[in-house]
């Protein structure tokens, strides 16, 4: 296997446990009413986000410039 | 200072009275002392900026002078524009009266960060001292907007300029944020918002202003400087960059910027009008939302100022549009401020005339907008002395006035005495007709073709351009009665006692100057200030303050 | 400068709370801003190259920058946990959570160097395109952002194992966690435009 093909296998397994783990954090999170926690919130959501998009990117649905 | 008593948890000095010199009048935390301080600062780089001024004007009194350089020329048009945008009418409106009024206003004893309020004061002297000393390197020569590729071609004064208008770009930031969360948080209990004195407003919109669009400017800044240092490809558009995103980004910061230093003279003039006309200030819902407005739609019109830059024309529109259009907000404002002074009682004092030179020069200034919002009438004008003509009369004609209306009008809650009515009178006179001679001839000038960023010009324009060199000596001439009044009452004006003009604002509420704590005990509010011939909306407040406002 | 040697009450310590975390979240939106006017930059740049990226310019690996953001993101995601430990007054946890932090903070900003080598490597400079000096400018920025992030939770660590905070005053503490997220969530808009899109 290249480096690009191991790379793509962490950064999938990554991006879903961190993605899991992002979500979970926000329903957690969501009955909270601080300020603070508010500001969590929109964090998490954007975190979890990232993950989908770091997802389509392993799984060669995205693909970037080269 | 005595023990103070503390009528509410909230809204209180956290920080001990100062004891040292240095703590006091160096590195004050006092909100009041650092207000003064941007004053003296702030009222030092206008004379700067208006002798380099007067040396163009001097430059500019016959075709073909000599008295400056072709370079020396460039130079003194953009240091002094730079100078007076972020050195002098910035500051002034935000850090001086920002700082003097805003939380006396809101019923606070300072503002939420005092220490950040220090840091934010000390940035700005430093900015003045690389921007005036870019001359020993070369200033920069490309205006005050700096357009590349010229100010990459610069020697290295253009690097001081950049780290110059960051500094004032993060004093300006820091006090934005600051003065925001002072004015949502920090408002005596019973202020709502529509309660808030008028110049809060325009302050909370300003501070909204400054640090959005400031960082912005200092982004952008970041960018000039590191291309120049490191020739790093950005802006040069022979190595794959691109000058226009300079100015898109420029003019993102800067029209927002342009609102940044009218709106605290909007609310200044808010503050006056009904203290002088006795009468509750007509519209007060139309003033205070028409400043957010403004705010709102000052980031939608940047590309108004890029017309000829070679905008796509499904561009250009949209722009012209909605740069007419927010001068319908400024025009609600205008109609609200004379429906205020119609069958009011009015008292003819100094800080009212200058209002009054504020609303009929600063509304010329608005309408040469609208022609210069129109992309064909801008394409004639764009680089002539009409808009050279246009922006004095809203920042000469608009800000400075507002900023001297409020000068006069709480100089007495700053120093404790008055200032001398006919002195102040012959200022305002001096100053008010040798302005209109000195800008309202651009215009025509202008119209006639006259670049404007020129050392050199045309015969035909001589005459025109002696009389306005003349004026404009007159002009920086009548700043002396100011000065001569301001030293003169140090020793020989009046005491003001609390509340001279018979305002109704916090403000006026406690003695002149305030003590350290401003208030002994927090006022707590009952309605909008306004209403003249109704008694006073405040509960704990000596009643010999309230008995110190007339009822008409 | 005289200290603040001013002991506030619980009254005074929410209220400086409250204005020192709203004065946090504006500096965050204006810190925002400084990056929006370098991505715009970026975007016009690009919107007007005839190609993109220039030629002979060799771009950033995607798949290293993927499984670097993932070991940002994870960062974003401990940091969640070590204040959700701290706020159920559970230490060690919150101790080794804020460990995990700080090390993928490291390691995220290590896999920069190496990306950064690599492309000096292939000679793609900031000082040699318009993809260079945009590409730079932004990671450079994100990655001067990461460091005083890093800096920034090592503080507050150490301030919090010598017990400056206690379970009603963590300012600092939720300041080091926003400022770690913001750093978090601008490397989404990042790697989308620089690295994915194409």
């Amino acid at each position: 296997m290249d480096a690009g093909s191991i790379e793509r296998i962490i950064a999938l397994v990554g991006a879903i446990v961190v993605g899991t783990a992002a979500l979970w954090s926000l329903k957690l999170e969501w009955p909270k009413t601080g300020l603070d926690d508010n500001v969590a919130k929109i964090m998490l959501g954007l975190l979890a986000l990232g993950c989908c998009i770091v997802i389509l990117v392993a799984t060669r649905v995205l693909h970037g410039i080269a | 200072m005595a023990v103070v008593e503390v009528s509410h948890a909230t809204s209180e000095h956290i920080h001990p009275p100062p004891e040292t010199f240095v703590q006091k009048y160096v590195f004050s935390f006092d909100h009041k002392v650092i207000a003064v301080q941007y004053f003296i600062t702030t009222g030092l780089f206008f004379v700067l900026a208006g002798l380099l001024a007067e040396l163009m004007r001097a430059q500019l009194a016959g075709p073909n002078n000599h008295v400056l350089s072709v370079t020396m020329y460039n130079q003194a048009y953009s240091v002094h524009g730079s100078a007076m945008v972020w050195l002098v009418i910035i500051p002034v409106l935000t850090g001086a009266f920002g700082n003097l009024i805003m939380p006396l206003q809101i019923g606070a004893r300072d503002v939420a960060f005092p220490w950040l309020n220090m840091f934010s004061f000390w940035l700005f002297p430093p900015a003045g001292i690389l921007l005036f000393g870019s001359f020993l390197l070369g200033a920069p020569e490309a205006g005050w907007t700096e357009y590349p590729p010229i100010s990459l071609q610069e020697p290295a004064g253009t690097s001081m300029w950049c780290a110059a208008i960051f500094l004032v770009g993060v004093s300006s930031t820091i006090t934005g944020l600051n003065f925001l969360v002072t004015i949502i948080k920090m408002r005596a209990p019973g202020m709502t918002w529509t309660r808030m004195p008028l110049f809060v407003w325009a302050t909370a919109v300003t501070a909204f202003l400054s640090f959005i669009a400031t960082a912005n400017l200092s982004a952008a800044l970041l960018a000039l400087f590191i291309e120049r240092t490191f020739n790093v490809p950005y802006y040069d558009p022979s190595r794959g960059g691109s000058p226009v995103v300079w100015q898109h980004v420029f003019w993102f910061y800067s029209h927002p910027a342009v609102y940044i230093m009218v709106l605290p003279a909007f609310g200044i003039i808010s503050e006056i009008i009904p203290t002088f006309a006795r009468r509750p200030i007509f519209g007060y819902k139309a003033i205070a939302y028409s400043s957010t407005a403004i705010g709102l739609m000052s980031f939608m019109v940047w590309a108004h100022h890029m017309f000829t830059s070679g905008l796509a024309q499904w561009v250009q529109l949209p722009f012209m549009i909605l740069t007419m259009a927010i001068a319908v907000p400024t025009g609600v404002k205008i109609f609200s401020w004379v429906a205020t002074l119609w069958a009011g009682k009015i008292r003819l004092a100094s800080p009212l005339l200058f209002v009054l030179g504020f609303l009929s020069t600063f509304t010329f200034g608005g309408i040469t907008g609208i022609f210069l919002a129109s992309v064909p009438a801008d394409i004639h004008e764009h680089a002539t002395y009409f808009v050279v003509a246009h922006l004095h009369y809203v920042l000469f004609g608009g800000s400075i006035f507002g900023i001297f209306a409020g000068l006069y009008y709480w100089w007495p809650k700053m120093t404790g005495r008055m200032l001398d009515e006919r002195l102040a009178k012959l200022h305002f006179w001096t100053m008010f007709v040798s302005f209109n001679a000195t800008f309202l001839p651009m215009h025509w000038i202008g119209l006639f073709g006259m670049p404007r960023r020129v050392a050199t010009y045309d015969p035909v324009y001589g005459g025109t351009n002696l009389f306005i060199s003349i004026s404009a000596f007159v002009l920086g001439a009548s700043m002396l009665i100011f000065a001569y009044n301001a030293l003169r009452s140090a020793k020989h004006g009046e005491l003001a006692g609390p509340n001279p003009w018979g305002a109704r604002t916090l403000e006026w509420m406690i003695p002149s100057p305030p003590p350290y704590y401003n208030f002994d005990r927090i006022p707590i509010v009952l309605a909008a200030p306004y209403d003249y011939g109704q008694p006073l909306p405040y509960r704990d407040v000596a009643p010999e303050y309230l008995a110190a406002v007339p009822r008409f | 400068m005289a200290s603040h040697a001013v002991t506030l009450n619980d009254a005074q310590y929410e209220e400086q709370r409250d204005h020192r975390l709203l004065g946090f979240l504006f500096f965050l939106i204006s810190d925002c801003i400084i990056f929006s006017s370098f991505i715009f930059t970026y975007l016009y740049l690009r919107s007007a190259a005839p190609v993109w990226p220039p030629p002979g310019v060799t771009p950033a690996d995607l798949y290293m920058a993927g499984v670097n953001s993932i070991v940002l993101f994870g960062s974003g995601a401990t940091m969640h946990f070590a204040m959700e430990s701290f706020k159920h007054d559970k230490h060690l946890r919150f101790y080794w959570w804020m460990m995990a932090t700080i090390l993928l903070g490291s390691m995220f900003l290590g896999g920069q160097a190496i990306e950064y080598t690599n492309l000096i490597h292939e000679n793609t400079l900031w000082t040699t395109s318009i993809y260079g000096s945009s590409f730079f400018s932004l990671t450079g920025l994100h990655g001067f952002h990461v460091f005083i992030g890093v800096c920034f939770l090592v503080v507050v660590l150490n301030q919090t194992l010598s017990g400056t905070y206690t379970k009603t005053r963590y300012f600092g503490l939720t300041a080091a966690s926003l400022y770690w997220h913001f750093v978090d969530v601008i490397w989404v808009a990042l790697f989308s435009i620089l690295y994915v899109w194409r």
